[in-house]
């Protein structure tokens, strides 16, 4: 039942332009080693045309069968002194190539049957695929359940009896304007004094990148008389507005 | 070492996550004879195909592997919470199927045998490791070379490539078809 059902929609939705030439083939009742290449093009073109669903990927590749179609034809057409030995007839690559495909959808068939045959058998080797599929399957958490791992978890924490000391949280802007209000008072910074006096590496850091913030933005300079001496920092006198 | 040899390759065919064949069991029991292996693994074929249970044991890829009992396919899907496992396409079945039939292969032969660009169906196949790339072709551009995998044959359930449909198997369906064909036109 099931087969046969997909069977019409591969019908509908061909494959390719092989798949379709086939099809056309097998419609007309066409010997495939003797294909009247006008009627097969003709037939060809016309369901190109009235095909509704036209996928645009796949359409160069029926016009390229087209296109081979008449290329094929207009061999044909040329005249010869000899009729066209067995080996050279201009339809022979296309005849080729319609049996070779037709043998993989044949065994297209086949492979399906098998497939369907295996699937009610579960191996280990199919299990790690379902186990990620699984995984993508994402359940939602209710408000309550999520509070009362929280508070579980805020229990757990009081029994284990660590504290953890907190130091005051920096912010930039007011370091920033502490440097530049310092640098106003008293000329210049000895870059390394600054920093040891800070409370906290947390601290030392803030200010370490309020001094790059403040040299990018042009409002203090970093100098070093010579190399391995201190760093210090001036105050730009003239500010940008 | 009172185990049987039997045992213990039932006890390696079912912790091996992929088919284990004859020669790796061999590797692993270095205490027992070829022949003891041999003859445990025929008695344990024989236990299993004797017995109504809900595994059995299937020689697959060249190896040893179990599979459930095909009727309890309802229960292990609810267990597994899995609706139903994704067919292949009948793109990527037929780009597998040309693999399968004309390896090795590249690229550009699987799309001049389907008419069509097979790389998106080529790279899904890659992703369920059902073909393998096996090395580059020594010509122009030096195209990867395509070639199915052993899950390939796990997934069809086959022993070897040697099962595949044959080329007799597809005549007969060929002519099948054409008969039909004949008897009642198709609208």
């Amino acid at each position: 039942m099931d087969a046969s059902k997909d069977y019409q929609i591969n019908l509908d939705v061909f494959q390719g332009p092989l798949d379709l030439l086939l099809f056309l083939i097998r419609k007309k009742k066409i010997d495939i080693h003797d294909i009247p290449i006008a009627t097969i093009t003709r037939e060809y073109l016309v369901h190109l045309e009235t095909k509704e669903r036209i996928n645009l990927e796949r359409e160069a590749e029926f016009l390229l069968m087209a296109s081979l179609l008449i290329y094929i034809k207009s061999q044909m057409l040329l005249p010869r002194e000899k009729a066209f030995e067995e080996d050279e007839d201009p339809r022979q690559i296309l005849v080729n190539r319609l049996l070779e495909y037709q043998k993989i959808k044949a065994a297209c068939t086949l492979l399906r049957e098998r497939e369907h045959k295996e699937f009610p058998k579960w191996k280990r080797t199919s299990l790690p695929h379902y186990v990620i599929q699984d995984d993508i399957e994402l359940t939602e958490v209710s408000l309550f359940s999520l509070a009362e791992v929280f508070f579980l978890l805020m229990k757990k924490k009081e029994q284990d009896n660590i504290k953890i000391l907190r130091g005051k949280d920096y912010s930039l802007e007011e370091k920033m304007k502490e440097i530049v209000a310092i640098l106003e008072e008293k000329d210049f910074l000895d870059f390394k004094d600054y920093f040891e006096s800070q409370e906290t590496i947390g601290e030392a850091l803030v200010a370490f990148f309020c001094m790059l913030e403040l040299i990018k933005a042009e409002i203090i300079i970093a100098v070093q008389d010579k190399l391995f001496q201190t760093i210090k920092v001036w105050l730009r006198r003239k500010r940008k507005p | 070492m009172t185990s049987s040899p039997k045992d213990i390759i039932e006890s390696l065919v079912f912790i091996s996550p992929e088919p284990v064949s004859l020669e790796k069991i061999q590797e692993v029991m270095t205490e027992y004879s070829k022949e003891e292996i041999e003859r445990g693994l025929a008695e344990l074929l024989e236990a299993y195909s004797s017995r109504n249970r809900g595994i059995r044991i299937e020689k697959s890829a060249g190896g040893f592997l179990f599979v459930t009992e095909p009727d309890h396919d309802p229960w292990i899907r609810r267990l597994l919470r899995a609706s139903r496992k994704n067919k292949l396409s009948p793109a990527a079945l037929e780009t597998l199927s040309a693999i399968a039939y004309h390896q090795p292969i590249t690229l550009a032969e699987i799309c001049s045998f389907r008419g069509v660009d097979a790389s998106h169906s080529l790279r899904t196949l890659l992703q369920k490791k059902l073909v393998k790339i096996v090395g580059r072709k020594k010509s122009a551009g030096k195209p990867l070379i395509y070639r199915t995998s052993k899950r390939f044959l796990t997934y069809f359930g086959l022993d070897s490539l040697n099962d595949l449909p044959s080329q007799e198997e597809i005549s007969k369906l060929l002519d099948e078809d054409q008969d039909e064909e004949n008897k009642e036109p198709s609208a």
